[in-house]
């Protein structure tokens, strides 16, 4: 095979890319010039030496422990779970959590596999015990999707904790900000309403 | 007949669907009455027509199997307008079975999902195939229940999505022998979503046994015929219990042999419809002692409680697609059936080998001829 087949191989294994859109990445590098293949190359090298789960929370990292764990202004009373570390980027982008996280890096779902043992779910139990320093953890706020999937795997989780003395929370669900009640589905709306609140 | 608001079709266009290349149809708002031998084609435009409520084939038939020999894409289209308000609306579905995509649109807009299409219509079908519903398996009645429960009760759909999606994980977990703990987590789910399904259930037949009752008896014109919901968890088919804690109850009661045996005992996917006839010491089950006239009739009864369902929960008096349906009952049950249909409002498209002296909406149906997917005005 040659380099080009390679390379095109390469890319057609990346999530949503076929083999067409593969042969146009590949022939796209092509023609622009050496330098800029070569920037994507080191920066994938870059990323692939130097990006490690944080031993801590399992996050992404660079330094381990990461950013977060390490920032001395952070609340440790609270940890928000989530399933993976694109969903700390989502959740940190509202400027609205000063706590802690945790990293699943998945859900439970028995159909492919992944049981709790495949999950960060020892590291987590861990945090919950010894508390390195600082405050002890007083919430946990489980921020699995809403799918069959996450419910599941917040509910696995919330039993596992729950007699530990630890405050065990869910994310609300319910309407878009901004959207139109009218055009919002069935379902959602139902689950709105279920988890209303006093004014 | 004081009639609710409801829409009628008004135009059909096909491409590529089942055996016609091209087809395009309008519909008088009253209906019509389509006319052609075995094979001509009218099945699959009574099919056609119900893909714009459901997005399925009505006949459980695979959507490649929907496009015409020699076509990768199907279109279907239908403008329905609602005679008295003058409201209307259009919906299209494709599929290209290529890239195995569907496509829906309601007045040219995709929905979010799909389940927040179905049913704008309102639609019932009559069909010979109806039969299977009572002779056959409980999975055509739940099937049945769910397609009617989904298109008429809020919410019904999405917790029959939750429940498979729940119970493939759960069944994936007892095959594997997962310890208790893992398994409780999906056990509180596929409890939550089975109480919802089954409350539906429970309510649906304990509204409508009286009027299924008493359509079978005005087409039979024999012994009287009940409905009865057989819930898997029979403390839970009584209106008033706490269907979840029934569940539960039952889960941990055959704990032991789901795990023996790697699959979910109890829960909706193992719900029936009880349909019987009484006999002389006592209900026999239609399924087993049932006649051929019994059966159909039964049949015909819970399609007609499917259109008062459709009329209670929307306000809207469904289309009503009668599939050949008379040559299957004797001339009393059909003329005692045909009555009903008259009492029933909504527009009648109905299709027959042959011309009857059965006259649906007095006469006033238009009659077309139908050959080899082509249709004509009847002279």
């Amino acid at each position: 095979m040659g380099v080009i087949d390679e390379l095109t191989a390469e890319f057609a294994r990346l999530p949503g890319v076929g083999r067409k859109t593969a042969a146009r990445l590949t022939f796209f590098l092509l023609k622009r010039s050496p330098d800029e293949a070569r920037r994507l190359a080191r920066a994938i090298d870059a990323v692939a030496d130097r990006v490690r789960h944080c031993s801590r929370c399992g996050n992404l990292t660079e330094t381990d422990p990461c950013g977060l764990c390490e920032d001395p202004r952070r609340d440790r009373s609270v940890i928000c779970v989530v399933e993976e570390a694109a969903d700390v980027l989502a959740i940190e982008r509202t400027g609205q959590y000063r706590g802690m996280y945790h990293v699943l890096a998945g859900r439970l779902s028995p159909l492919e596999g992944v049981g709790p043992e495949d999950l960060n779910i020892d590291s987590l139990l861990r945090r919950l015990v010894g508390s390195t320093g600082g405050k002890e953890v007083q919430e946990l706020i489980i921020a699995t999707n809403p799918s069959v999937e996450g419910e599941a795997t917040a509910l696995y989780l919330q039993k596992l904790v729950r007699p530990r003395g630890v405050r065990v929370t869910r994310l609300a669900r319910g309407l878009p900000v901004g959207g139109d009640l009218e055009y919002a589905d069935g379902v959602t709306i139902a689950e709105a309403l279920s988890g209303r609140r006093e004014l | 007949m004081d009639s609710p608001p409801s829409l009628v079709c008004r135009e059909l266009r096909l491409r590529g669907f089942r055996n016609y290349p091209e087809l395009d149809v309008a519909f008088p708002p009253v209906g019509a009455a389509i006319i052609g031998p075995n094979g001509s084609g009218k099945t699959n435009l009574v099919e056609a027509l119900y893909y714009l409520e459901i997005f399925r084939s009505f006949r459980g038939a695979a959507d490649e199997q929907l496009c015409r020999f020699g076509d990768d894409v199907f279109h279907v289209r239908g403008r329905f307008e609602d005679p008295l308000s003058g409201r209307s609306l259009e919906v299209t579905a494709a599929y290209d079975k290529r890239r195995r995509e569907k496509r829906v649109t309601v007045d040219g807009v995709v929905p979010d999902r799909l389940g927040g299409a179905l049913g704008r219509v309102g639609m019932v079908v009559f069909s010979p195939s109806d039969v299977g519903l009572v002779s056959g398996s409980p999975s055509e009645r739940r099937r049945f229940l769910d397609i009617v429960l989904s298109l008429n009760v809020p919410g019904y759909l999405a917790a029959v999505q939750r429940f498979r999606q729940t119970l493939k994980q759960r069944n994936a977990l007892l095959r594997e022998g997962a310890p208790a703990g893992v398994l409780e987590a999906w056990t509180i789910g596929l409890v939550e979503a089975s109480a919802q399904i089954m409350a539906a259930r429970a309510r649906w037949v304990s509204d409508h046994a009286g009027l299924f009752a008493a359509c079978y008896e005005r087409v039979g014109h024999e012994a009287p015929a009940r409905l009865e919901y057989r819930c898997s968890v029979p403390a839970a088919a009584s209106p008033g219990t706490d269907v979840a804690e029934a569940l539960t109850a039952e889960l941990e009661r055959v704990a032991q042999r789901e795990r023996e045996q790697g699959i979910t005992l109890r829960g909706p996917h193992r719900d029936d419809l009880g349909l019987a006839r009484e006999g002389p010491d006592g209900w026999l089950d239609l399924r087993d002692f049932g006649s051929g006239g019994q059966q159909r009739t039964a049949a015909v009864a819970l399609r007609l409680v499917e259109a008062a369902t459709v009329r209670e929960a929307r306000s809207t008096s469904p289309m009503i697609l009668l599939d050949d349906i008379f040559a299957e009952l004797d001339p009393g049950r059909s003329e005692r059936l045909l009555e009903l249909i008259e009492e029933t409002p909504g527009q009648v498209i109905l299709t027959a080998p042959k011309p009857s002296d059965l006259e649906v909406r007095r006469g006033a149906l238009t009659r077309w001829r139908i050959s080899s997917g082509k249709i004509v005005a009847a002279a």
